[in-house]
């Protein structure tokens, strides 16, 4: 590992660490919010209750805005989620031998 | 070939209602928008909550084991430098506590 011991991690990183900590936080009573507001059999009064509630839910706590990001390096883009790993880190932890089952393609 | 015989609609009808009831799924002929989607669905919170591996750190280990007398050699060297600075007087300034001392702490600086 590169950065091995490193205890703080990328602003971005604890950023979507916080999202994921909402998002699970609050899933439940969302999805609950989420079945009135969408319910066309309900009262529209109750339905708009409702949304008005989900209205009221912090940004951290939609789903949405969680992002797969590279736990080495905070990079948002080319991210192998499997690994949480960016490409280039992905690379060097490979070759390195450190992900188990992953082999240089050679033919 | 023979034509496929023909079923009557509200017998079909009827045949969705039971398997509705047999699979317990929302009996819904009218195709309305009930939010039954956002009951069905998984919760993802879990999963998303353990994408990321944890990470340990030394001053973790220390914190949650005294006992063990571990010292996190980079932590000591940066509070020892703290310090060595406050001493030399470069340590942080204190925080004004009105308008006219930030504008002295300004000033100074």
């Amino acid at each position: 590992m590169n950065n091995a011991g490193k205890a703080l991690r990328n602003a971005r990183v604890m950023r979507d660490m916080k999202a994921r900590h909402g998002v699970l936080t609050n899933e439940v009573t969302r999805r609950a919010y989420l079945y009135v507001a969408r319910n066309t059999t309900l009262p529209p009064q109750v339905r708009h209750q409702a949304q008005l509630q989900l209205n009221t839910f912090g940004k951290y706590t939609r789903p949405t805005t969680v992002k797969n990001r590279c736990a080495e390096t905070g990079r948002g883009r080319g991210v192998i989620s499997e690994f949480a790993l960016c490409r280039t880190q992905f690379r060097l932890r490979a070759l390195a031998g450190e992900l188990n089952g992953i082999k240089k393609a050679c033919w | 070939m023979a034509a496929a015989p023909r079923v009557l609609s509200s017998k079909l009808k009827a045949l969705t209602r039971l398997r509705c009831e047999i699979f317990q799924t929302s009996y819904n002929p009218k195709n309305l928008r009930t939010g039954a989607k956002y009951l069905r669905g998984n919760l993802t919170g879990p999963a998303m909550a353990t994408y990321y591996p944890k990470v340990i750190s030394l001053s973790q280990i220390a914190r949650e084991f005294p006992k063990m007398g571990i010292v996190d050699s980079k932590e000591a060297q940066r509070k020892q430098d703290v310090e060595d600075r406050k001493r030399r007087g470069k340590g942080t300034p204190k925080k004004a506590k009105t308008k006219a001392d930030s504008r002295r702490q300004a000033k100074r600086r």
